[in-house]
């Protein structure tokens, strides 16, 4: 399908399913840290393949992401992406420490923050499943420490295969009081954009 | 940040994700954050000038637009040795080098291997055309931001990882 051409009624449904998904995830990150964990209302972009580096700050941005594959009903990808010091911060809240106390990242904290983003998009992606009566299931995590811009590249390298732009979904979780501010990127595929839509009966 | 990422200069022609540019001396030409993408540089020591492409896939698949055609391997090293040739850097002058081609997530992604073909199918086209590969530094699981110089032919290779190299 036509990234591009989404109508407006189509473009609300998705944006619909995303904040669904996104309030479970923040319940459950919420009860992950033992913190109330606030997020923005999720923002629906279509990005040129081009720009897709500079989505997160700069391209050369140094943050921690946990990447999944969509499986079952859906193609596509889950991102989650938070600034190195914020990644640092849900490891403390992880630990019941005091933020600030993680200094560097080493494989435990990989695992708590791989664990964190593991647990959102599981809470995302059954709120979405139900919603669409669809079965999507993540794959395993695997974790990244790098630049933004080559994360969120290898992420929709496929896409740019066939597609100008990518759909994608950007959910803000933050709390200023922790220094939380992380980020989940739902990113589908271009024909399971049309599964999707089709079973929420916008096509 | 003990490897922190120095500021690119103001000479810096920026080349984007699937795109392809030539300069020469003293502009410099830089492109960040190659994750599986590989970053292609041709230097033509005589006119002390280049090129660079940033190649996100190796070929092109039948479903592709013609506009996104120099994404590809396969189709932007032969476009940019004919830009070069057009500004007066014929092909027997042009020596390679390569950067990128790593696996940001390790063997878990899907993509895993899209940067390993990436460096392979780049690879190919060079030596198709005849052209020698003098360095590369590719692989690995890491993202690289590059910067080739056209004065001596150099190309800095930043990361968070191994900070600053020269090839």
């Amino acid at each position: 399908m036509n990234i591009e051409q989404l109508s407006a009624m189509q473009l609300d449904a998705l944006q619909e399913t995303g904040s669904i998904g996104a309030g479970h995830a923040a319940t459950a990150l919420s009860q992950l840290v033992g913190h109330g964990v606030a997020i923005d209302v999720p923002t629906l972009e279509v990005v040129a393949i081009g720009a897709v580096p500079h989505v997160f700050g700069g391209p050369e941005t140094l943050v921690g992401a946990v990447y999944m594959r969509l499986l079952g009903d859906l193609g596509g990808s889950m991102l989650f992406v938070a600034p190195r010091s914020s990644s640092l911060a849900l490891v403390d809240l992880m630990r019941n420490r005091a933020v600030g106390t993680a200094k560097s990242f080493g494989a435990d904290e990989e695992a708590l923050v791989t664990h964190v983003a593991q647990i959102l998009v599981s809470a995302y992606l059954a709120a979405v499943g139900r919603l669409a009566d669809l079965n999507i299931l993540p794959s395993r995590p695997s974790f990244a420490l790098d630049m933004a811009g080559a994360i969120l590249e290898a992420v929709t390298t496929e896409i740019g295969m066939k597609a100008e732009a990518a759909v994608l979904q950007r959910t803000r979780f933050y709390d200023d009081e922790t220094s939380v501010d992380a980020y989940l990127f739902f990113l589908p595929d271009p024909d399971s954009l049309e599964v999707l839509l089709g079973r929420l009966g916008v096509v | 940040m003990p490897n922190g990422i120095p500021h690119i200069g103001d000479d810096a022609v920026l080349v984007g994700v699937g795109e392809l540019a030539i300069t020469e001396y003293p502009k410099t030409l830089v492109t960040q954050a190659l994750g599986s993408c590989v970053g292609l540089t041709l230097w033509d020591p005589i006119r002390r000038a280049g090129g660079m492409a940033h190649i996100m896939l190796p070929t092109r698949g039948d479903t592709a637009a013609e506009g996104l055609r120099y994404r590809f391997a396969a189709s932007a090293v032969p476009a940019l040795v004919d830009m070069l040739a057009d500004a007066g850097s014929p092909k027997r002058r042009l020596v390679a080098k390569l950067a990128g081609g790593a696996a940001m997530f390790g063997a878990d992604s899907g993509g895993a291997s899209i940067g390993a073909r990436n460096v392979a199918q780049t690879k190919l086209e060079l030596a198709e055309m005849g052209i020698p590969l003098r360095a590369e530094d590719t692989g690995g699981g890491h993202a690289r931001t590059i910067e080739l110089h056209m004065d001596t032919g150099i190309l800095l290779v930043r990361s968070y990882v191994f900070g600053l190299r020269e090839i």
